[in-house]
């Protein structure tokens, strides 16, 4: 598990428009030199943010995956998905 | 020798410029927004020392200082920080005074770090929309890292105001100084407690409580309550009351002429001034 590799991957979408336009055409390729595990690549692929929420992605750099809308994500998929680790015990 | 002739804390939604154009003369937050501008405008100040947190915009976990003062030549955002309706602006920077309060920490014995290029996010951009609109007084920037824990420590982030404060008063001149604190007191994103508008409830009982501090001088009992378990229960940016208390340490003794609350209640916002007249 790389948190920062987590932290980094969402920043880069951010402040990194050629990174950001490689996640739409070749999302696997684009993650492909960031240091993340296979759990991780595959939680990205498919926008679940809680997931990552339970493997330490800090949550404001993760907010900033539904502004730009990488791995599909819309502000109301995240929040549908965020919310259900509350059901975490 | 220059002089603070005021102190001054905001928020910085990114949506509120958005928010205030649309609302127009009736929008709350424009309002308050406005009763804090007329309080800088009275004290007219040259420049503006900004205790602010940088949201992972100059830094990130690669190199994140603890504490960094901005002191570049001009700077401009929010870059990379879109956000609907939120403008974007060039900013000049007070570049001797910035170097004047680095060298001066450092001679405090501050372990300060110094940051020569950079651009800033909304949470400078907003205050200043909102409360120097013509962008005609340069910044410095005094970073304070309240949203990647570990933080420092409340008394020294004080500690640190009262030194700003000592070294603006050696500086030569006669410039009319004003210190800026840029934060919330209460506010999550992107966590679970998120709500359909995406705002997240925030802590009111802590919000009240440091408003109450803030308000009658309370300030030991503020930094004491201030610890990162409390901050972090009260939202993943609740670190920006640091770079409140840093303010508190360059006001002293003097209590706010306001400290309100963000009508509503649905934000953990508060607006606040200190004058020196």
């Amino acid at each position: 598990m790389s948190v920062y590799g987590l932290n980094k991957a969402c920043h880069l979408v951010q402040m990194d428009a050629g990174f950001r336009e490689r996640l739409q055409a070749d999302p696997a390729g684009a993650l492909a030199d960031l240091p993340l595990t296979d759990e991780e690549r595959r939680a990205f692929m498919e926008g679940d943010v809680a997931t990552l929420y339970r493997l330490g992605a800090n949550t404001f750099l993760m907010w900033r995956l539904q502004r730009f809308r990488v791995f599909g994500l819309t502000a109301d998929e995240y929040i549908a998905r965020i919310r259900t680790v509350l059901d975490d015990s | 020798m220059a002089e603070i002739v005021g102190a001054f804390g905001t928020p910085h939604m990114p949506t509120a410029p958005g928010e205030v154009a649309r609302g127009g003369p009736s929008s709350e937050v424009g309002q308050i927004f406005d009763a804090v501008r007329q309080h800088v405008d009275a004290v007219d100040p040259d420049v503006l020392v900004i205790f602010d947190t940088d949201h992972f915009q100059a830094f990130f976990f690669d190199n994140m200082p603890t504490f960094c003062v901005g002191a570049a030549p001009r700077t401009y955002g929010p870059a990379e920080d879109v956000w609907p309706g939120l403008p974007s602006y060039d900013v000049r920077v007070d570049e001797a005074l910035g170097r004047h309060l680095h060298r001066t920490g450092l001679e405090q014995e501050f372990d300060l770090a110094v940051s020569q290029e950079f651009t800033i996010d909304h949470s400078i951009i907003v205050p200043l929309h909102f409360l120097s609109p013509a962008m005609q007084r340069p910044i410095v920037p005094v970073w304070i890292n309240g949203i990647a824990p570990p933080f420092p420590r409340a008394k020294r982030c004080h500690a640190l105001g009262k030194m700003v404060r000592a070294a603006i008063e050696a500086w030569p001149g006669n410039q009319r100084v004003a210190i800026l604190a840029s934060g919330v007191f209460s506010n999550d994103v992107g966590g679970p407690h998120i709500r359909d508008d995406q705002t997240t409830p925030p802590d009111l009982e802590w919000t009240r409580f440091v408003q109450q501090r803030i308000k009658q001088g309370e300030i030991n009992d503020l930094m004491n309550a201030v610890t990162e378990e409390r901050l972090r229960a009260a939202g993943n940016v609740a670190g920006e009351l640091l770079n409140w208390i840093a303010l508190l340490g360059a006001v002293d003794d003097r209590l706010p002429r306001m400290i309100e609350l963000e009508p509503g209640l649905r934000r953990g916002n508060a607006y606040a001034a200190w004058r020196w007249d």
